[in-house]
C-alpha cells in the first residue's frame, strides 16, 4: 500500500538527518516509527506528506508516485494529523473538519454530511459538538476531531506525528483503544511517529526503529522483544519501558 | 498612455466652460482673514466664485502656495516680502521697499504687487502704559542696556528673521537675558502682557488690543523695522485669467487707513465678531458693496455658539472625515500587503522597519513643510502625510499578529493541503485579526488628531476654527474644533472596537477570555 525506498534528505549545509530509510505497509496496517529526538524519525514523516522535500528517495502510496504531482495535491490526498491536533482556534469543530472540503469547493450537502459521519465516528456527537470551538474541548476531545479533520477527505494513508503526546496517561491509554477500534473498520494504513516505546507497542503492526538518520530495525513486538538487533535496541527497549 | 492624456485634455477642455473658482489664501491672523475676505466678497459680488484658503501656517507656506499655484492671491506686507523672501534688508523707505519688491517678485517669480492697501502694520516694541518700571520711556532708546530684569514675549518669526531679534537687539543695545526671552503664538501675547506674564512684547502696531489693554509702544526711533505695507500678491497670468480680479484689488488699493484697521482687528481678536462680517460691514461703509450693515454678536455660550456655525461645523467636519478616511484606506491599502510580505522577506523588514519608524517621528508640521514644494497645498499633501503617520501602526500590528500566530497551525495547515495564500487568507489574517485592528484604532485616533494641522496647508477640517481661534484668542472657535475632533476619534475608535469584534472569531474571543 506504501513503500518509501531509500528516502534521503541533507539539509543545508550538508547535514544528514535522514540517510537512508525503506519500509513498506499493507492496508491497515500501523507502522510506527520511533526513536529519540533527532533520529529524522519527524523528517521522515514530513518527507512523506512532502512537507520537506527529500534530497532522494521514492515513495509510492497504490501505486502512485509522491514525487510526480505537486506537493500541494499530493498533501490533499494524505491525511495528516500533529501534536496538539493542530486545530484552528477560530474555527468550531464543523468548519475545523471541513477546512479542506470547503476550500476544495465540495458539495455542501457532502460536506455536511460526512462531518456528521466522522463525529459518530469519533463518538462526539454532531448536534452537541459541531459549533464549539477548540478551547472549548478536552485535549483528548481536540485530538478526536484531529483525526476526524484528517479522514474528511477519506484519504488511503494517515500519518500522525506524536498524535498522543500531549495528553495526560489516563485519556492517552483510552485513546488507544479507540483509535485500535477505529482503523479495524477504516482499514486506513498509518504512519504514526512517536517516542514512547509502550504506544509503539500497543498499535503498531510494525515498529520501525530509527537511529542518527538510518532504521536500526523493523518488526513487530515480539520481535524487538526477542530478537533485537544490536545493543543499542535492547538498551532502547528497556530505557524506555522502564521509563 | 496616450489615450490617458486625450482623456484629461477632454476633461480640461470641460472644466473651461464653467467658471473657474478663483483661490484666495490668507495668513492665520485677524488682520489677514479680514483682508482676504474682503476681496473674496468684493469678487463674489461680481460673481466670480471664490473658494477660500485662509489660515495657511505662515509665510512661507503661503508664499510657496502662490508660487505653485495651490492657491491665485493672498495679501502679504511688502517688509515680509522684502527680508523674509528677498532676503533683503537695509533699506527703510515704503515707495522704495514697494518698488524694491515689485521689481523682484515679478523677474523672479511671475508675481505682481498691488499698491499699498493703506496703513501700516510693523513691529512695535510695547509695555504696558501703566508699568512705572517703563513711564520714563517714550522711544526704543529710552531702554537701551536697562533690560537685564525684563521679560520679553515675541511672536516666533519675530526670533527666526533677517530684521527680527538678533539685530533689533543689537541696533538698541537690548540686554535681554536669554532666560527671559519667550517666543509666543502672535494671537497669545497680548494676554500675555496684560497679565503680566511678560513686561514687553513685540506687537503689530495696527492690532486692536494695544489700545484696548492700555499698553505703550515704544517709538523706533533707530528706524530699525521695515515698512509693512499690505497688499495683494498673484501671478501674472491670474490676472488674464479672472477679469473682476485687476479691478477688485484696486478698489481696496489705499482704502484702509491705520485707525480703521486697528477698529477692526479688535471687532475680531477682542470682541470676537466673525472676520466675514467685520469685512462686509467694512465694504458696504465704502459703498464697494451693497446691503445692511449686520450688528455685532454677543458673547454666546459654546452650544449655542456651535449651533450658530452649524454650517461651517459641517464642511468642516464633512472635510475631516474624508481626509482621515481616504489616508486610512490608503494606509491599509499599503500596509496589510507590506505587513504581510515583511513576515516572509527578513531582509526586507530590516530596512522598513527604520523607515516608517522615522517618518513616525517627523513632527507633523515639518512633514507637512515638507511636503508643499512637492505636492503644494490642500487636500493631496494632507491625506499623504496622515497617510504616512497611519503606516507605522498598521504596518507594525499586521507584522507582529502575523509573526504572533502559532507555528503549530500553520504547519498544520500546510500539512492537510492549504496553499500558501489559503493560509494566509484563512489561517494567519483571522488569527492574528485583534492584533491588527488595535493597529488600525491606533492609526485612526492619530489621524483623527493630526488631521487638524490639515487647516495649516489649507486642506480645511476641524482644525480650521482651531487655528482661527488661537490666532483670534477665542476660546468658543478653538472648542468648535477640538469638541468635534475629540468626539470623533472617540466615536471613530469605539466604532472600529464594535465593527471589527464582529469580524473576530468566537474561539479567539473565548481564548482571549480564558487568558485574562
Amino acid at each position: 500500500m506504501i513503500k518509501v525506498q531509500d528516502l534521503k534528505k541533507v539539509f543545508k549545509p550538508n547535514i544528514t538527518a535522514v540517510n537512508s530509510v525503506s519500509f513498506e505497509l499493507e492496508r491497515g496496517e500501523i507502522g510506527c516509527i520511533i526513536g529519540t529526538s533527532g533520529c529524522g524519525k519527524t523528517t521522515t514523516l514530513k518527507m512523506i506528506n512532502r512537507l520537506i522535500e527529500p534530497t532522494s528517495g521514492k515513495i509510492l502510496v497504490g501505486g502512485d508516485d509522491a514525487l510526480s504531482v505537486d506537493a500541494v495535491s499530493w498533501r490533499r490526498k494524505i491525511g495528516y494529523v500533529i501534536q496538539k491536533a493542530g486545530l484552528l482556534p477560530h474555527l468550531n469543530v464543523k468548519d475545523n473538519i471541513s477546512l479542506l472540503s470547503k476550500i476544495m469547493h465540495k458539495e455542501k450537502n457532502f460536506i455536511e454530511s460526512r462531518v456528521e459521519e466522522l463525529m459518530e465516528i469519533i463518538n462526539m456527537p454532531y448536534a452537541q459538538f459541531k459549533d464549539r470551538f477548540p478551547i472549548e474541548l478536552s485535549g483528548g476531545q481536540q485530538q478526536r476531531v484531529g483525526i476526524a479533520r484528517a479522514l474528511m477527505e477519506d484519504p488511503p494513508v494517515l500519518l500522525m506525528d506524536e498524535p498522543f503526546g500531549a495528553l495526560d496517561p489516563i485519556t492517552r491509554n483510552s485513546l488507544h483503544e479507540e483509535f485500535w477500534n477505529l482503523n479495524e473498520k477504516l482499514h486506513k494504513t498509518i504512519i504514526i511517529v512517536t517516542h514512547d516505546m509502550d504506544e509503539a507497542f500497543k498499535l503498531g503492526h510494525k515498529i520501525i526503529l530509527m537511529h542518527k538518520g538510518d532504521i536500526v530495525q523493523v518488526g513487530n513486538k515480539a520481535d524487538f522483544l526477542e530478537r533485537p538487533a544490536n545493543q543499542f535496541v535492547e538498551d532502547f527497549i528497556k530505557g524506555q519501558v522502564h521509563e | 498612455m496616450n489615450k490617458l492624456l486625450f482623456l484629461l485634455l477632454l476633461l480640461g477642455s470641460f472644466k473651461a466652460f464653467s467658471i473657474e473658482p478663483l483661490i484666495i489664501g490668507s495668513k492665520s491672523f485677524s488682520e489677514s482673514l479680514i483682508n482676504a475676505e474682503m476681496l473674496a466678497q468684493l469678487l463674489e459680488s461680481k460673481g466670480q466664485p471664490v473658494t477660500r484658503k485662509l489660515n495657511l501656517g505662515g509665510t512661507k507656506v503661503a508664499f510657496d502656495a502662490l508660487n505653485h499655484g495651490g492657491i491665485h492671491v493672498y495679501p502679504d506686507y511688502t517688509g515680509t516680502g522684502y527680508v523674509m523672501i528677498l532676503k533683503k534688508n537695509g533699506e527703510r523707505d515704503p515707495i522704495k521697499v514697494h518698488e524694491i519688491v515689485s521689481k523682484d517678485f515679478l523677474s523672479k517669480y511671475d508675481i505682481r504687487w498691488s499698491k499699498s492697501l493703506g496703513f501700516n502694520n510693523t513691529y512695535a516694541l510695547t509695555v504696558r502704559a501703566d508699568d512705572p518700571k517703563f513711564s520714563y520711556a517714550n522711544k526704543i532708546s529710552d531702554v537701551s542696556g536697562k533690560l537685564d530684569r525684563a521679560r520679553l514675549g515675541a511672536p516666533y518669526e519675530f526670533m527666526e528673521r533677517q530684521d527680527g531679534y538678533k539685530g533689533f537687539a543689537k541696533i538698541y543695545n537690548l540686554n535681554y537675558k536669554p532666560s527671559n526671552l519667550t517666543s509666543l503664538n502672535a494671537g497669545l501675547m497680548y494676554n500675555a502682557i496684560k497679565d503680566d506674564q511678560v513686561d514687553m512684547i513685540v506687537s503689530y502696531s495696527t492690532d486692536g488690543r494695544i489700545k484696548a489693554f492700555n499698553l505703550k509702544i515704544l517709538k523706533d526711533d533707530l528706524n530699525y523695522f521695515p515698512p509693512y505695507q499690505p497688499a495683494f500678491l498673484a501671478k501674472t497670468n491670474s490676472f488674464i485669467k479672472f477679469p473682476h480680479l485687476k479691478a477688485a484689488i484696486e478698489s481696496l488699493e489705499g482704502a484702509i487707513s491705520e485707525d480703521e484697521m486697528i477698529e477692526m482687528n479688535d471687532q475680531v481678536d477682542r470682541l470676537k465678531q466673525r472676520p466675514s462680517a467685520i469685512a462686509r460691514n467694512f465694504l458696504i461703509k465704502k459703498g464697494l458693496l451693497e446691503g445692511s450693515v449686520t450688528k455685532s454678536q454677543k458673547d454666546q455660550g459654546i452650544l449655542s455658539f456651535m449651533i450658530s456655525r452649524k454650517k461651517e461645523l459641517m464642511k468642516i467636519l464633512g472635510e475631516h472625515l474624508l481626509l482621515s478616511f481616504v489616508a486610512i484606506i490608503c494606509a491599509l491599502i499599503v500596509s496589510i500587503p507590506l505587513g504581510v510580505l515583511l513576515t516572509r522577506k527578513k531582509r526586507a523588514a530590516q530596512i522598513v522597519f527604520p523607515i516608517v519608524n522615522t517618518i513616525q517621528t517627523i513632527p507633523s508640521l515639518a512633514l507637512l513643510g515638507f511636503l508643499i514644494p512637492i505636492l503644494g497645498i490642500g487636500f493631496a499633501p494632507a491625506v499623504l502625510a496622515l497617510f504616512l503617520y497611519s503606516l507605522l501602526p498598521l504596518v507594525r500590528n499586521t507584522y507582529e499578529g502575523i509573526k504572533a500566530v502559532d507555528r503549530n497551525f500553520v504547519e498544520a495547515s500546510r500539512g492537510i493541503g492549504l496553499t500558501n495564500m489559503q493560509i494566509l487568507l484563512k489561517v494567519e489574517i483571522p488569527l492574528a485579526l485583534p492584533i491588527i485592528l488595535a493597529g488600525l484604532r491606533t492609526a485612526t485616533v492619530i489621524v483623527i488628531g493630526t488631521a487638524t494641522l490639515a487647516a495649516l496647508i489649507g486642506a480645511g477640517g476641524l482644525g480650521d476654527p482651531i487655528f482661527r481661534g488661537v490666532a483670534t484668542v477665542n476660546s468658543n472657535l478653538i472648542l468648535l474644533g477640538a469638541i468635534p475632533s475629540a468626539l470623533l476619534a472617540i466615536a471613530a475608535d469605539k466604532f472600529i472596537g464594535l465593527v471589527g469584534n464582529a469580524f473576530v472569531s468566537k474561539g479567539i474571543k473565548l481564548k482571549f477570555e480564558r487568558q485574562a
